[in-house]
């Protein structure tokens, strides 16, 4: 599974990092450092899941 | 610019607590960075800059450290400064790097918590709850009976209490609110003086039950915030405080957003109606819900460095207040603002904060509104207000005395 942040979207809610800060690194000022595209290790799909559907602008997306 | 109206303006008398709304609107219209003699603070009300505010440096959370030194200075070690000591190693109360730290081993903890388990847990409590308050018959108050006592339970049963000590971490929750935001009246230094007593006892108590854990961890979230992040770790002492902090952030908020949006629902009947025939609607209708009238009206920063927002300069040693529930309310960001649209899609609210401190606890707090709400909503079909409700007359939440309703 892949996943990637539009950055354009992106309003620094940090809403997915509440899910995993792991999965879904932020910057220092609070935007999402995810980047264009990449991979979620295997076993946290769900989660990676949850991350993605927290968002509230829907700047992130399950590419793949 | 001054607008009639908006220089005395007051968001502590019973008009501005029962109708928030207009007064924010007139500020966001008239003046959206206003200086309030009332509050000695500036009154942030638009969506924008409550969201820039968010990630401007020049505010700062640290704000019980200066009045714990003044009080130092004066020579008062007390059991205030003793609770206020507390307080100032909480991650909501701190700046990085002391903030990054806390947060860091405090999100280990929230991550390792298994969502179903969560799940089930709650809907279980919630419908203990909803079980006893069916059994009555008449007019009864929704959140003395239900959402008062649901989130505090949580927390225990969380941080691995046992049930037969559950009652005692609301009484501790009342005590910090107390403790942090004070009271009014004449019951006051003998209420202060009872909840730092109060407050004492339950640091006792977290070290006994920290203890145990040590001893023999479980699948608990305090053993989980005892767990090691690479070479680093909480001391026992900064342990009570997270446990402190996590019943003070996730009680009465949480109380506040189910009771809130259990009466939007009954304000307007046709969404009701909508979540009732479309039960899988209630993720994006909490959302809908925490935007329209959240638990928290107002969030508190310190200035630290010299800063403009909107044209006017704001000093080191000013307060700012955010105002979130009128942010959540600025037709520049929601089109028609003031329409309950459970289906609203996106939903950027600021209900939960943003930026480095965003709530932490969100996704807890999501699950406990959305199962108390949608339970709420199955199980009480006759559900009807019995009476108006009355706001307290407070600034920082939007919490209301009582909700009574009648359920046949
Ligand atoms: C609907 C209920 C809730 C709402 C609306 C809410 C809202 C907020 C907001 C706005 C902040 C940011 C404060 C700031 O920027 O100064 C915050 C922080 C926090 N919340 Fe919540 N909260 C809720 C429930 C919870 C729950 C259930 C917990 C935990 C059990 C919790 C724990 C925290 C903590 C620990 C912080 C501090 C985070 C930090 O400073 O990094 N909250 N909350
Ligand atoms: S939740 Fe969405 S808007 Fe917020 S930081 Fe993550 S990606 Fe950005």
């Amino acid at each position: 599974m892949r996943i990637g942040v539009d950055s354009e979207v992106c309003e620094a809610h940090g809403q997915c990092s509440i899910v995993d800060m792991d999965l879904f690194p932020l910057d220092d000022d609070g935007y999402s450092a995810v980047g264009p595209d990449r991979e979620v290790p295997e076993g946290e799909e769900d989660t990676a899941k949850l991350g993605v559907d927290a968002c509230p602008v829907r700047a992130l997306k399950v590419l793949s | 610019m001054t607008v009639p109206g908006i220089d005395s303006v007051d968001l502590t008398t019973p008009s501005a607590s029962a109708d928030p709304f207009s007064v924010f609107r007139a500020l966001r219209e008239g003046d959206p960075v206003h200086w309030s003699e009332a509050h000695r603070a500036w009154l942030i009300t638009r969506y924008d800059d409550v969201s820039a505010a968010f990630q401007n440096k020049a505010f700062s959370n640290d704000r019980v450290r200066p009045v714990l030194e003044r009080k130092r200075q004066a020579g008062a070690e007390s059991a205030a400064t003793g609770v206020l000591g507390l307080m100032t190693g909480w991650m909501v109360v701190n700046d990085p790097p002391v903030h990054t730290r806390l947060r860091k081993l405090a999100a280990g903890a929230f991550k390792g918590q298994r969502i179903a388990a969560m799940d089930e847990m709650i809907t279980r409590i919630v419908d203990e709850h909803l079980d006893a308050f069916l059994r009555g018959s008449g007019p009864q108050d929704l959140i003395s009976e239900v959402a008062y006592p649901l989130p505090a339970t949580v927390i225990a049963t969380m941080l691995g209490a046992p049930p037969e000590d559950r009652d005692r971490f609301r009484e501790w929750s009342d005590e910090l609110a107390l403790v942090a935001f004070g009271t009014g009246g004449a019951a006051r230094a003998d209420r202060h003086e009872r909840a730092l007593r109060g407050l004492r006892e339950m640091e006792s108590y977290f070290h006994t039950l920290i203890g145990k854990r040590r001893a023999e961890p479980g699948e608990d979230m305090l053993s989980a915030l005892m767990a090691k992040e690479g070479d680093d770790r909480l001391t026992d002492d900064e342990l009570v405080g997270m446990c402190a902090l996590l019943l003070f952030a996730g009680h009465e908020t949480t109380t506040n957003s189910i009771a809130n949006s259990v009466l939007a629902l009954l304000r307007h009947p046709d969404q009701l109606d909508r979540l009732r025939r479309d039960p899988a609607l209630i993720g994006p209708a909490v959302e809908e819900l925490l935007r329209f009238d959240g638990p928290i009206k107002v969030l508190n920063r310190w200035v630290v460095a010299e800063t403009e927002v909107r044209g006017k300069t704001i000093r080191p040693g000013e307060r700012v207040h955010l105002v979130l529930a009128s942010a959540n309310r600025d037709p520049e960001k929601f089109a028609d603002p003031d329409t309950l649209d459970l289906g609203r899609s996106p939903n950027p609210h600021v209900a939960f904060g943003k930026g480095i401190h965003a709530c932490i606890g969100a996704q807890l707090a999501r699950m406990e509104t959305r199962i108390a709400v949608a339970r709420i909503v199955e199980r009480l079909p006759g559900l009807a207000l019995a009476e108006e409700p009355e706001w307290k007359d407070v600034l920082a939440s939007r919490s209301m005395e009582k909700l009574v309703v009648t359920h046949s």
